[in-house]
């Protein structure tokens, strides 16, 4: 009988036990929240960088990015491509290492090269991108990189690239030709070779 | 009360004794059915915010334009109200279609005819009846036939299982919260929900309000039982064996989408508007102020009933983000092996205390 009377105590006081911790925590929220608002509030990102020495080769690989203007259309980063994203077409400039304004081409890259090739398209596509980096070591003029982290001079980090729509995530990095742009370049005309 | 108002302000216009008293209805059910509606939107919401921040999360929050919910979180319910209406109503190809349709309603009867006897205030109520304690829980019990029926009507085995739980959970319940609730009843020595409060006037011991709560030792405990009972009478957690959505995923409403799903969640937020009103009007004071003579004029009525009715609603809530859920052999412990004995215990005390000091 004693025993009856105890139990009926022992859940008493154990469930008004559960009630003050629960109590407690709904006073508390605004100390105790652990939500994130995310678009509005973040988490700080992680400060370690892509690199090549182990202590720095961590790594948020967030997206490939192309300076167009240093590019020189040397299909490298497209044949190091493990699952083939990156494509890249490639024009004969008139004349080596000058610009067109036609077409917003610049003659030579910041680091001095003369650019044989106008590129025409270069695209890669970030839904088959595995992240390898494998295509920024072969780019003689290092203008194909992952942004953020040693880049970040380049390119400010950007790891929230979602998309609705599956082809928004191809990225356009060539600058846009007209049809007849293109077709003055494959066929110049005479008076320009003169 | 309501209803016998208008029916008197009608004869004085014309004599039509029939179109009368269906106006009548019609225009105190209607909104009734706005103050069900309207519970189960707050009270969605609030439960909605109470579960987010037990658990230390912030729950629904939206600022800002597009497809956001509303500053707070606010539209959230409102969101939810619009996506049930428009999702596809689905019914079984197997399923007993008749009684399918018919077991939602039966639920909104039983939750509905009852909020027609919670006394709002002295003038706010539908219905005043002299046997009024006694048709909430009669009308309380026609639920479990609506549950009972869409278990079975459902033709799946979750369904019929949390069916069978709820009819054995709500017929084992009743008991000692008929049990309880007698002892207002024989304190106050009426059924009548308004009689009932207007004996709970005034102070008792000096300073408490002369609540039947308050009356003596044997009230107070059986307040504590007839609030626990009537929790599990709604089938919330943690006496919500009948769903048990981590065993029978929904239990008897498993098979239920888009409106009719809808209807069987208003009801159980008014179930638990109903049940909460009686627990108020029979234990603490109904609408009567917590401070005796002060604030208990005109509007105040209201005011306080809602308000003791909001602090049980969310009593209740807390309990569901508190405890897990019960076994069902635990579930029958506590009711027939100590609910019961005590309940009838506190039947007996109460008639000896009448004896010696009433």
């Amino acid at each position: 009988m004693s025993k009856y009377f105890a139990n009926i105590y022992d859940t008493v006081n154990t469930l008004w036990t559960g009630m003050r911790i629960t109590w407690r925590h709904m006073m508390n929220i605004k100390r105790d929240n652990v939500t994130l608002q995310y678009p509005e509030e973040r988490w700080p990102r992680p400060e370690r960088n892509i690199g090549f020495e182990h202590e720095d080769y961590n790594v948020i690989r967030s997206r490939l990015h192309v300076d167009i203007d240093d590019c020189i259309g040397c299909l490298k980063c497209e044949r190091a491509c493990p699952v083939d994203c990156i494509k890249i077409d490639t024009i004969k400039a008139p004349t080596r290492g000058e610009d067109i304004p036609d077409v917003k081409h610049t003659g030579e890259t910041s680091n001095g090269t003369k650019k044989a090739m106008v590129v025409s398209r270069f695209t890669i596509d970030m839904s088959e991108c595995c992240y390898c980096n494998l295509c920024t070591y072969p780019c003689p003029e290092e203008c194909i990189f992952m942004v953020g982290g040693p880049n970040s001079s380049k390119h400010p980090i950007d790891y929230e690239f979602s998309e609705f729509d599956r082809t928004d995530l191809i990225y356009q990095f060539a600058k846009k030709l007209s049809p007849e742009q293109k077709d003055g370049l494959q066929n110049p005309k005479p008076e320009a070779e003169a | 009360m309501t209803v016998d108002m208008l029916m008197d302000w009608f004869a004085t216009i014309g004599d039509f004794p029939i179109l009368s008293f269906l106006l009548a209805v019609v225009i105190s059910g209607v909104p009734l059915f706005l103050v069900m509606a309207l519970n189960a939107m707050v009270a969605v919401y609030v439960e909605r915010k109470v579960s987010a921040f037990m658990m230390d999360r912030i729950g629904p929050m939206g600022q800002g334009p597009g497809l956001h919910a509303g500053k707070w979180g606010l539209l959230q319910t409102a969101a939810d109200a619009v996506k049930l209406l428009v999702k596809e109503d689905t019914i079984p190809e197997t399923s007993d279609k008749l009684l399918f349709k018919m077991a939602p309603f039966i639920i909104f009867i039983g939750a509905f005819l009852g909020l027609a006897a919670v006394p709002f205030s002295s003038v706010l109520q539908v219905a005043d009846f002299n046997v009024g304690v006694f048709y909430i829980i009669a009308v309380g019990s026609i639920g479990v036939i609506g549950i009972v029926m869409a278990g079975w009507a459902s033709n799946n085995k979750w369904s019929l299982y949390g069916a069978m739980r709820s009819a054995a959970q709500i017929i084992s319940y009743e008991i000692p919260a008929g049990l309880s609730i007698i002892i207002p009843i024989m304190m106050a020595g009426t059924m009548n929900l308004q009689e009932m409060i207007h004996f709970q006037e005034g102070n008792v011991w000096g300073i408490l309000p002369n609540w039947i709560i308050f009356n003596n030792p044997f009230t107070f405990i059986a307040f504590f039982i007839f609030f626990i009972s009537a929790v599990a009478e709604t089938n919330r957690t943690p006496f919500d064996i009948p769903e048990a959505e981590s065993e029978l995923v929904a239990g008897w409403m498993t098979e239920y989408s888009g409106f009719r799903w809808a209807v069987f969640f208003l009801s159980e937020y008014a179930n638990m508007l109903v049940v909460s009103g009686l627990a108020v009007a029979g234990f603490l004071g109904g609408w009567q102020s917590p401070i005796p003579g002060m604030f208990d004029t005109g509007a105040w009525g209201l005011f306080w009933f809602m308000s003791k009715l909001i602090f049980l609603i969310f009593v209740m809530m807390w309990f569901r983000w508190t405890f897990p859920r019960l076994r069902v052999d635990q579930l029958m412990h506590v009711c027939w092996k100590v609910f019961i004995p005590i309940a009838m215990f506190n039947i007996f005390g109460v008639g000896i205390w009448k004896l010696i000091f009433g």
